[in-house]
């Protein structure tokens, strides 16, 4: 082996020391600002009552917009609680994107849903709407039955067509919402009316928990390995990663599957991008951009109490698909918008924001592969320095565990918590198992679509959907 | 190599004594979160029990007993406080108002003058039941605060039944930067008819636009009838939104005498303004706007159109009979989709 390539490759392997020693201490400041922001948080809306939000005529109607493609295992539970939700005035748009199983027809029988002819604004394009239905028992419910095309982010748009409230909320067809869900996550609208462009709550994961009639959530662990550590993944983005983007005034990514939005804001961004693999960031990035350029002072919060329940995927393969399309998106975001990245005319979100995620978040598990490749290199020309390796490898470990744990405190300060002792102890087994298999998985899937989106390989890719438990 | 063998030594050890800790330290508050829980809500059952008893009893004292035995429980004890001031009032109240001056009055006073934001927020949440006139410069103070505060303490004045709650409250409103005007938007709506003659006055000074926007919206929302007129007086304002605003208000108060104002406003330069008349006409019910809403079906706007169809099927029969007219002309099909689109409404929804 040539001594050259030797010092290229030991001085790589310190930058990839270097790099891990910055990315775990730049998540530990995250886990810091989010537990203040949760704590703070939980302190001032201490004697908030969500009937002064009900009864104040300031509350915006909002939009519900449920995009559905083959969702026929959970749309007619997912629209019963939406109906049900705690809020004065809101209607619920639920847009059939040409499902090939019984969706359409799921809802048309269980809601007696008739069509009409309904005047709409085509504002935004989107594939041919072929029928609207609404019915006299739910009058605010709307069915719009469109051609399948251009994915989420076509439905949505046709559903923001249909829309007739100032506020929008855009959530999954596999989702349920807290109750009050819509009046905790309107108040920052309610406070800063002018300046709050978009409010994102939190997701949890609904898999093993049961759902009471009257959509009360009981907490409950889900027996599958792959949903427990997504559990506590989703506490690290929620809880740690979007509470401390919030915190830092930085929030780039307000998630789809449950999102509030001012209509007037989309609509004057172009609505959701058909060509965006992550259409939810994508609007996000747009409406920054857009209010950075035009000097509108804006403000896109994260709450931490309102919950959308939704669920994770119980196969490897299915998790692969899903996380390889985050991952696309979040490149193509980059591709769409990095002329943004380090530049100082957007402010925190181009100095801040988007770095970020450029680094950590996009570059992280490439720099992950190449480390273990070339941990294999230096296997192959005996070059490694097996007690230091085991060393850094148990380190690892117990840098991860740390931050799960630290997540697992995070959700323990929060609202809503896995009620049983055992749970926490099942989590904290979790949060070491973790790091042995499940992290290197993610790491080799994100970095594989990398080269997909790189090769043009973009498809959105079928999701398994299991319909919620019912007590 | 050594060097960094013993750091990432060093390294692990403290991230495993960390993490333990972190650990145990969930375990350890998880029981003492649940033991406080337990706590508070038996002595909320408590409080709650002999709350009760004396609500029915003549005269305070039972009151005032109440407030010695649990003053050293204050999070409890706001927390049933506030929650029965909602539904109860006159001498009931006064019983609440009793217990919340010999327990809590001096502690709510420390809040309210706090640095610390969290305290005047607790503070802001009790101002609406239980404010005293000699609190009123703090009070206004807290509608300068962070947005959560400035709303909170809007909200709780304009709930007070003080009568020295209004004039604060439209005083922080015309000195307050414009950005937060919004922010009182809720505090007006709660005043109700108490806010008139603040508005009057209001109205009368010359406001940045989006603050007489914001009045104007107001009048409409609550409603308050005896101030049309004040609003219809801005019906020529030079402002688009201000107009615009105009004619809504003027349908959410549908007074038959506002028709004139509706009608100018239905024929402004503003096809925004124009869209929001007709379809304040439309409310207004009244027989006179038949012709002009029939019109507006033929606008080159679509929004107008829109509200044209809106208020001739709010207009009954009669409002049917103009959409079918022009359903079956020929000479704008616009207008004549338009039409029929309200007439398919209407027969869907049993109207036709």
């Amino acid at each position: 082996m040539k001594p050259g390539l030797l010092v290229l490759l030991n001085i790589f392997t310190q930058g990839i020391l270097v790099y891990f020693l910055l990315i775990n201490v730049v998540y530990m400041l995250f886990v810091v600002l989010s537990a203040f922001g949760i704590l703070r948080h939980f302190r001032w809306t201490r004697f908030l009552q969500t009937q002064e939000i009900f009864s104040s005529p300031m509350s915006k109607p909002i939009s519900i917009i449920v995009p559905a493609f083959n969702e026929e295992s959970g749309i007619v539970e997912s629209v019963h609680s939406l109906l049900s939700l705690e809020y004065p005035q809101f209607e619920v748009i639920v847009v059939n994107d040409g499902s090939t199983d019984t969706t359409l027809a799921q809802l048309v029988e269980t809601f007696s849903l008739k069509p009409v002819r309904r005047i709409y604004r085509k504002v935004l394009e989107c594939k041919p709407i072929r029928g609207i239905y609404t019915s006299s028992e739910y009058p605010s419910l709307v069915l719009v039955d469109k051609v399948n095309g251009h994915g989420k982010a076509d439905a949505l748009n046709a559903g923001l067509n249909i829309a007739r409230y100032p506020l929008f909320c855009a959530i999954d067809g596999d989702s349920l919402l807290d109750r009050d869900s819509l009046l905790r996550v309107v108040r920052p609208f309610l406070e800063d009316p002018e300046r709050v462009m978009a409010v994102g709550g939190v997701i949890r994961l609904s898999n093993g928990c049961l759902i009471r009639p009257g959509q009360t959530v009981i907490l409950r662990l889900p027996k599958n390995n792959l949903a427990r550590f997504q559990i506590l993944e989703y506490f690290r983005a929620f809880l740690g990663g979007r509470m401390g983007m919030s915190m830092l005034r930085s929030m780039i990514i307000v998630s789809g599957a449950f999102g509030i939005f001012r209509k007037d804001i989309a609509l004057a961004c172009g609505g959701y991008n058909p060509k965006a693999i992550g259409e939810d960031l994508d609007l996000v990035v747009r409406i920054r951009r857009h209010c950075y350029r035009k000097k509108i002072p804006h403000r896109i919060v994260f709450v931490p109490d309102p919950i959308c329940w939704t669920q994770a995927p119980e196969r490897w393969r299915v998790l692969a698909r899903q996380r390889g399309r985050w991952q696309r998106g979040l490149l193509q975001t980059f591709h769409f918008y990095g002329r943004m990245v380090f530049n100082p005319r957007y402010g925190r979100v181009g100095m801040l924001a988007l770095p970020f995620y450029l680094i950590f978040e996009l570059l992280g598990p490439i720099i992950e592969i190449l480390g273990y490749l070339t941990f294999v290199l230096l296997i192959f020309w005996h070059k490694v320095d097996y007690p230091f390796a085991f060393l850094f490898f148990i380190v690892s470990v117990v840098l991860g565990t740390l931050l799960s744990i630290s997540s697992i405190f995070l959700e323990e300060l929060s609202s809503k918590r896995y009620p049983r002792f055992r749970d926490i102890f099942i989590l904290g087994a979790y949060s070491i198992l973790e790091n042995l298999y499940y992290r290197q998985f993610l790491s080799l899937v994100r970095a594989k679509a990398f080269l997909d989106y790189v090769r043009g390989r973009n498809v959105w890719g079928a999701m398994e959907k299991k319909g919620f438990e019912r007590t | 190599m050594k060097l960094y063998s013993s750091l990432v030594l060093v390294s692990f050890l403290g991230l495993a004594a960390i993490t333990v800790g972190l650990f145990l330290t969930i375990i350890v508050r998880r029981a003492i979160v649940q033991y406080r829980e337990r706590e508070f809500a038996s002595r909320y059952r408590e409080i709650e029990v002999e709350l009760l008893k004396l609500l029915g009893e003549p005269g305070v004292d039972g009151a005032l007993a109440l407030a010695d035995r649990y003053a050293k429980f204050p999070h409890v004890l706001t927390d049933v406080l506030l929650n029965y001031a909602r539904s109860l009032w006159g001498g009931e109240r006064a019983k609440l108002s009793a217990i919340f001056d010999r327990a809590l009055r001096p502690r709510f006073r420390s809040d309210l003058s706090s640095r610390r934001i969290v305290r005047r927020l607790r503070a802001a949440r009790l101002i609406g039941f239980f404010v005293d006139q000699a609190d009123a410069a703090v009070i206004q103070g807290l509608l300068r605060d962070p947005p959560i505060v400035r709303l909170a303490a809007a909200n709780a004045i304009a709930h007070s039944p003080s009568t020295e709650a209004v004039p604060i409250i439209f005083r922080a409103f015309e000195t307050d930067d414009v950005t937060n005007a919004h922010a009182y938007k809720n505090a007006f709506f709660s005043l109700q008819l108490r806010a008139e003659n603040g508005i009057r006055e209001a109205l009368r000074k010359p406001l940045d636009l989006e603050k007489l926007e914001i009045l104007i919206e107001i009048v409409g929302a609550i409603p308050i009838i005896a101030l049309a007129e004040d609003v219809a007086a801005f019906a020529g304002h030079p402002d688009k939104e201000i107009r615009l605003r105009v004619a809504r208000t003027l349908g959410s108060l549908r007074l038959p005498d506002m028709l004139p104002a509706l009608l100018r406003l239905a024929r402004d330069e503003a096809w925004e303004v124009v869209a929001q008349a007709v379809k304040s006409l439309g409310r207004l019910g009244s027989p006179e706007a038949l012709d002009v809403l029939t019109q507006a079906l033929f606008s080159r706007q679509w929004h107008v159109r829109y509200n044209a169809r809106e208020g001739l099927l709010n207009m009954g029969e009669a409002g049917i009979a103009r959409l079918d007219q022009v359903a079956r002309q020929t000479l704008d099909r616009y207008a004549a989709d338009m039409a029929a689109m309200g007439l398919a409404d209407a027969a869907s929804k049993g109207g036709a």
